[in-house]
């Protein structure tokens, strides 16, 4: 009895909480004015029609450098506190009494079929993230489940950990390299104006945007690999 | 009239939807439960969207896409699922009577 008064009494606080919240609600009519500055900077200077992503590689290309480099301390410890306890390749298959069943022929060709469409899709994702949603970060998450998907239908699956970690420093030391290239051809760290702007809404358009993004795109994806390829028993 | 029959397809995929949700509830084991799932839900995504191309003719290229990709991946995926799950050996419903998948292992000798 007492327990169920309990419960009424939190829902009815609950809903306390949460009909104040609605009833305080006003829609804001404008925007603020920082937020309207950006709306009105990002497609005219930057030459992007997506404000997000132009806000994201250039006005704030810093925290998303910054972004990254938690990426790529997570993908670096996570192969340190995973990989310590493990016996070295070739050697586990073969003491372990509950080998993996091989995956079956449906769960193959239907692999075969999407990872290529996934990949294609990414590739999209990264190089439309100027004109319409997505980006660097997300192409790049798609990229790694790809990769998920080919460890999870081939077993035994080994992707080739130094081509990655090689692609994604490099992926990376350009980045850095376009943002100091934007300190001293144009405004400031990562400014994209070092390539023209182009036409707006084009798909070569807002100067180096797209190249970051594929940068980015190409640096997220291998260290999420690499992270996911730490994961397998 | 396009727009009618666009909304009657949103409909009927939305009646698929909800024989899933009720065949998610109502099935008694896994398997019964993944194949109410995955059978519904997959028609049910086709005519939704089917119907959204009625509506917006302009997205039906994209739409295409996406309902091959739901072809290609939902029933891919509930099969490997079932497999899994069979090969921990998650009990059936008690009144089943054919396992064809024991069967055929038991033909090969064991193996998988």
């Amino acid at each position: 009895m007492i327990w169920r008064l309990f419960v009424v009494v939190a829902i009815v606080s609950f809903a306390l909480v949460f009909a104040s919240l609605a009833i305080g609600y006003t829609e804001q009519q404008s925007l603020r004015p920082l937020a309207e500055s950006y709306v009105r900077l990002v497609p005219h200077a930057l030459g992007a029609p997506n404000v997000i992503t132009g806000i994201l590689l250039n006005y704030r290309g810093f925290d998303t450098l910054g972004e990254v480099a938690v990426l790529f301390m997570v993908a670096a410890s996570v192969g340190l506190v995973l990989g310590a306890g493990r016996s070295p390749r070739g050697v586990s298959t073969e003491d372990r009494s509950d080998e993996p069943r091989p995956s079956s022929e449906i769960v193959r060709s239907g692999t075969e079929i999407l990872v290529p469409l996934v990949s294609i899709f990414a590739a999209y994702i990264i190089m439309n993230g100027h004109l319409s949603a997505g980006g660097g970060f997300q192409g790049g998450a798609v990229i790694a489940s790809s990769v998920l998907l080919m460890l999870l239908a081939y077993p035994q699956y080994q992707p080739n950990l130094e081509f990655l970690s090689i692609t994604e420093s490099a992926a990376g030391v350009l980045f850095v390299l376009a943002g100091i290239a934007g300190l001293v051809l144009a405004g400031g760290f990562l400014d994209n104006r070092i390539l023209p702007l182009g036409q707006f809404g084009a798909f070569f358009s807002a100067g180096a945007i797209p190249l970051l993004s594929v940068l980015l795109g190409i640096k997220v994806g291998c260290e999420l690999s690499v992270i996911l390829e730490k994961f397998r028993p | 009239m396009m727009e009618l029959i666009g909304s009657i397809l949103v409909l009927l995929g939305a009646i698929f939807h909800f024989s899933a949700g009720l065949g998610m509830l109502r099935m008694p084991d896994a398997y019964t439960r993944m194949q109410a799932g995955t059978k519904a839900s997959t028609l049910g995504n086709t005519l939704v969207l089917a119907g959204l191309a009625i509506h917006h003719p302009g997205w039906s290229l994209k739409l295409l896409i996406i309902v091959y990709f739901v072809l290609m991946t939902n029933p891919v995926s509930s099969h490997a699922l079932a497999r899994a799950a069979h090969g921990i050996r998650i009990p059936m419903a008690g009144d089943t009577g054919i396992d064809a998948l024991r069967d055929a292992r038991q033909k090969n000798g064991g193996g998988p």
